[in-house]
């Protein structure tokens, strides 16, 4: 893989932010299930396969971009906190990263669907944490909001991360990948 | 029916208000400055007459930047529900964690102390204060001022090595595509439900029922998403964008006495927030 932020990688971080955003501000990327936190969210997923597909450093700009959206539009206080929304966001792309790098020579189908697992709890017990930390949340309403909407999102995010990156690995080496500069083949 | 397929209408991205006054022509460097700083002041900030100051500061600035603060508060109405759930909850189950203060109700596990009362009410006046300091600042700077804003505010990490410029052309495309985007999921979700599919119809505790129905939506998202970055790219290369290259630019921005200003004020008001020890 070439080093530091080429086209593909700034273009690939754009347009999988430009998704995070939009399932943001349409609530598309909700799923209304009746906890503290209120919803359960898919928004993490663009970061995990920009993390998987381009890199620790893409996965952590997506990230951002979904911490900032968030904090932005969010309507419960618990978001409205810089250090619940925009910080533990970070790490969600770097997680998914290291767990595809770590697994890839195993199966890269079990790399594909571990790492989106791992991104989506990396998300799930950092928010939690951090609100606890602040003080938004006991713990005890942390743990049951991290088995009532983290385990939901694990699974969808496992899915979606799958289908995402099986198809577009397999576009990658068969030519759909158009540009011949920046692949990494 | 037809509205749930309007997605272009949510969008507020780049709502701008040009009313023209001071705190639109603040250089956006200097603006967005300020901005941080505010907000870094309410997160920190505990204390019941800090966050009352902050608010009637907050509520100054819709003054002078003559945006009606219907604006702000629009953007707090869809809250209130979750504000009044979470500061029940909170007051229930915190105060057997919040140390210290004084307990005013006890029974069972419920205990309702000054402390809990405390993190309730500051938690929600926190909420309002940054909702109406980022109207504020979106409404009051377009979407092309913000990114050359934070480009610039960014430039010293120049100096180790974090790409400023890639960072801010990121943003650019993520806010550029977000309505094209929102078109190509409304065109899938009309050709989904042309096939009778069915989206938020069912009942809202069938959760498993309404996420599976979001499937044929956001994997063909991604897949298109992915397929125009393809197209990006090639067009990129093809005019040889070099990432990291030293580049001109085209908007030039220059300080004046106000913008000074804006930054002297802001830290004052952080200052005053942060001193008032009760």
């Amino acid at each position: 893989m070439e080093k530091g932020l080429t086209v593909r990688r700034i273009v690939i971080a754009g347009v999988l932010g430009a998704i995070a955003i939009l399932l943001g501000v349409t609530r598309l990327g909700y799923i209304p299930v009746p906890t503290a936190a209120g919803n359960a969210t898919i928004l993490h997923i663009p970061a995990v396969i920009g993390g998987i597909m381009e890199g620790w450093g893409v996965g952590m700009i997506i990230g951002l971009i979904f911490g900032v959206s968030s904090f932005l539009n969010a309507t419960v206080p618990l978001f409205k906190d810089p250090l619940v929304a925009i910080l533990p966001r970070l790490f969600i792309g770097v997680t998914a990263y290291l767990t595809y790098v770590g697994l890839k020579n195993v199966n890269q189908y079990v790399a594909i669907g571990v790492a989106g697992f791992v991104g989506s709890m990396t998300n799930t017990l950092l928010v939690l944490g951090m609100a606890v930390i602040r003080g938004y949340m006991a713990a005890g309403v942390a743990a049951t909001v991290a088995i009532t909407s983290g385990l939901p999102e694990a699974i969808v995010s496992v899915i979606v991360t799958l289908a995402v990156v099986a198809a577009w690995k397999k576009l990658g080496t068969s030519g759909k990948q158009k540009s011949k500069i920046s692949g990494d083949l | 029916m037809s509205a749930e397929f309007e997605l272009t209408r949510n969008i507020t991205i780049g709502q701008y208000l040009p009313t023209g006054s001071i705190i639109h022509r603040l250089d956006p460097r200097f603006k967005l400055a300020a901005f941080v700083i505010l907000i870094l002041a309410i997160a920190v900030c505990n204390t019941y007459i800090g966050n009352i100051f902050a608010i009637i500061m907050c509520v100054w600035l819709f003054q002078i930047s003559k945006i009606p603060i219907h604006y702000g508060i629009s953007g707090i109405n869809p809250a209130i529900p979750f504000i009044i759930i979470l500061a029940i909850l909170q007051l229930l189950f915190y105060g057997g964690i919040a140390n210290g203060g004084a307990v005013y109700f006890e029974y069972g596990f419920i205990k309702i102390t000054s402390e809990s009362i405390r993190l309730v009410l500051v938690s929600a006046m926190r909420f309002v204060e940054v909702i109406f300091l980022s109207s504020v600042l979106t409404l009051s700077t377009s979407t092309t001022e913000l990114t050359h804003g934070m480009e610039r505010l960014l430039g010293p990490l120049e100096k180790i090595k974090f790409p400023v410029h890639a960072f801010a052309l990121i943003i650019t495309i993520a806010i550029r595509f977000v309505p094209t985007f929102a078109m190509e999921m409304e065109k899938m979700m009309k050709a989904q439900a042309s096939r009778g599919a069915d989206f938020g119809t069912g009942e809202w505790w069938r959760i498993v029922q309404r996420t599976k129905d979001m499937f044929p939506i956001i994997i063909p998202l991604f897949n298109v998403a992915l397929a125009r970055a393809e197209d990006l790219i090639l067009a990129m290369e093809a005019r040889c964008y070099i990432p990291g290259a030293a580049r001109t630019r085209f908007a030039h921005y220059k300080a004046a006495g106000k913008d000074y200003v804006a930054i002297v004020l802001s830290v004052v008001i952080s200052a005053v927030m942060l001193g008032i020890p009760w």
